[in-house]
């Protein structure tokens, strides 16, 4: 056999079983390069733009008063993409982060949502904590390797750049789209495979932290990071220093910088730390320069240098992945690619379908079912948990997890209609008519319901982060009007020419 | 025919084996002879072999499709394993040096 044609089985394999998972991660991380704006069109009390008044005491009294005995508090500051403080607590070390918004300038705290961060969370764990994290990891590598093995079967790389067939057969067609979109994002795919397995490599591959460092994680972290560490004494705190008056102190020391997260470690006792970070949105990697001082006399205690060669170069990696440098351009830019990752992933599907539907073989009623269910089913399972958003009241007891059932529901609803129809050649007409109703109806949704944050109020004010999101709703709507309307016709099952699937046998596909 | 393809599957079913599992052990086996050997700082030792460690495992991955056949491939990886990782676990000083 001819390395082509083992890397073809690889590839076609390979490739094929974590498509569907790899769709999600690619939809939900595409969706979360702009989950601090979808975040804010979530929560219609930040639709106005108000005035930040809330002082950093005010929100360290409101964790007091909350979870005097927490191992740890956090705030973060607003910030123009998040105009709310964050507030939160660990109850224990390790211990899930208990995470409130509230509002800069009342300092209430705003209406329980699953907010944008439920893409990000769902792209890089599934909602199912470590475990989750395992899985992304395993389809990552699977998608580095089937990158590799594509690029290896693929003769043509430069010419078929520049080739799209539409008119063509199925196979041919879908296999032209599943190039163009491979070749087009290739170096950006590598990129986000590769850095993203880098994020938690010590997780994934343990073995250097056990060589080199016997399994004592916090020893390796303690060392890469310079990160600075007290230990407990037992005795109770004194009074506390003012956290606004450190932040002034830290903002002189950084230069002018501004604080990013903040935290008080055990604020029960006499040893209690505050660290301030420092927050840097213009470079690939912010080493957050952390300055930790003395809770009651404020005293500086450590001021962090700069990662070494190591740390820097996988925090430079990190930060290529999770794209918070740059502003919107590099963010839109990062939606695009995953969008092109997820053109290829469904036109690698098509081809792996039109191949066996034109001969016949094993599993077609299964891919058929899956692409339905997935494809079709994730993102309108993502505009339904919009809908949900808006509609759940505001005082429902815990309403994020409902906004999350919401979710669910439709993911299975969607699933389940896919798998009743499969074959049938509608499903794709029917998933494209709910995908325009509920994307259009999202921005006319949001104008009843805020009043600040509809399309009117936001133009006139120059809001692109909130605009930004209506007018994308209502060009996805668009799209799927105009796809519903071209497939209203059942689609016949595509009949490939005899001709066709042998050349392409032939050229190895 | 169905010996042949029999043998066929059987060849690939190896060679799944070999890549997943057996590539896996080379990799943690390369990965902790890089966090022993490479002449740098204990921690730049780790994060730099761990750095490597997703693209050796993309090549042995490709190697193993790649190979003659399915044996050679689990001879390959077990040599590789057991030189790197006997390398790596046996000086148990030269490894934790700062």
């Amino acid at each position: 056999m001819s390395l082509r044609q083992s890397m073809s089985g690889l590839h076609t394999w390979g490739g094929l079983l974590p498509s569907w998972l790899l769709f999600v991660i690619f939809f939900a991380g595409s969706l979360a390069c702009f989950d601090k704006e979808l975040e804010r069109w979530m929560r219609p009390a930040l639709h106005q733009p108000g005035v930040a008044s809330l002082t950093a005491d005010q929100v360290r009294d409101w964790l007091h008063e909350r979870a005097p005995n927490a191992h740890a508090w956090w705030m973060r500051p607003p910030s123009e993409r998040e105009p709310f403080w964050w507030a939160g607590w660990e109850p224990e070390e390790g211990a899930e982060f208990q995470r409130f918004a509230l509002d800069a300038s009342s300092g209430e705290v705003l209406t329980d949502t699953v907010g944008g961060m439920f893409f990000f969370t769902l792209h890089y764990e599934l909602h199912a904590g470590m475990l989750g994290m395992y899985i992304v990891a395993i389809a990552a590598m699977a998608m580095l390797i089937a990158l590799v093995s594509g690029v290896i079967i693929h003769r043509r790389i430069f010419k078929d750049f520049f080739t799209l067939r539409p008119a063509a057969n199925g196979q041919r067609a879908w296999l032209d789209a599943h190039n163009l979109f491979g070749v087009l994002g290739l170096p950006f795919h590598l990129l986000i495979a590769y850095t993203g397995l880098v994020i938690f490599v010590v997780f994934y591959m343990p073995a250097g932290l056990k060589v080199a460092y016997q399994d004592d994680f916090g020893a390796l972290f303690r060392e890469s990071t310079g990160y600075f560490e007290r230990g407990e004494v037992g005795r109770p705190a004194g009074p506390p220093a003012s956290l606004d008056t450190l932040l002034t102190d830290a903002r002189q020391r950084w230069g002018g910088g501004e604080p990013g997260w903040i935290s008080v470690h055990y604020p029960y006792d006499e040893a209690a730390v505050v660290d301030l970070r420092n927050w840097v949105s213009s470079r690939v990697t912010d080493f957050q320069w952390t300055l930790s001082y003395d809770a009651s006399s404020g005293e500086l205690l450590h001021e962090q240098k700069p990662y070494g060669a190591g740390y820097q170069t996988q925090s430079w990696l990190t930060g290529l992945h999770m794209a918070q440098f740059g502003g919107t351009p590099v963010r839109l830019l990062y939606l695009l690619l995953g969008l092109a990752g997820c053109a290829m992933l469904v036109g690698g599907l098509r081809v792996w379908l039109a191949k066996r539907e034109a001969r016949g073989g094993y599993g077609i009623g299964l891919v058929r079912a899956l692409n339905g269910a997935v494809i079709g089913g994730l993102p309108l399972a993502s505009l339904a948990l919009l809908w949900g958003n808006r509609l759940l009241p505001a005082g429902l007891a815990e309403r994020s997890r409902a906004e999350a059932m919401v979710f669910v529901g439709a993911w299975l609803l969607v699933a389940l209609w896919a798998v009743r129809r499969q074959g049938s050649g509608r499903l794709g007409r029917d998933l494209y008519v709910v995908g325009a109703v509920l994307a259009l109806g999202l921005p006319v949704l949001n104008a009843l319901t805020s009043s600040q944050g509809h399309l009117g109020a936001t133009l006139a004010r120059g809001d692109w982060a909130l605009a930004g999101i209506d007018l994308s709703l209502l060009g996805v709507g668009l799209l799927c009007a105009l796809l519903g309307w071209r497939h209203r016709q059942p689609g016949e099952v595509h009949q490939a020419g005899r001709r066709e699937s042998r050349r392409l046998a032939e050229e190895g596909v | 025919m169905t010996t042949r393809t029999a043998l066929t599957r059987l060849d690939t079913a190896a060679r799944v084996l070999a890549a997943l599992f057996g590539g896996y052990a080379v990799v943690y086996a390369a990965t902790a002879f890089l966090s022993v050997y490479l002449p740098l700082a204990r921690a730049d030792r780790v994060i730099f072999a761990g750095l490597a460690c997703f693209v050796l495992y993309a090549g042995l991955f490709i190697y193993a499709f790649a190979a003659r056949s399915a044996v050679r491939v689990w001879l390959v990886f077990a040599g590789l394993g057991v030189m790197l990782g006997l390398a790596a676990f046996l000086p148990s000083e030269f490894g934790v040096r700062p």
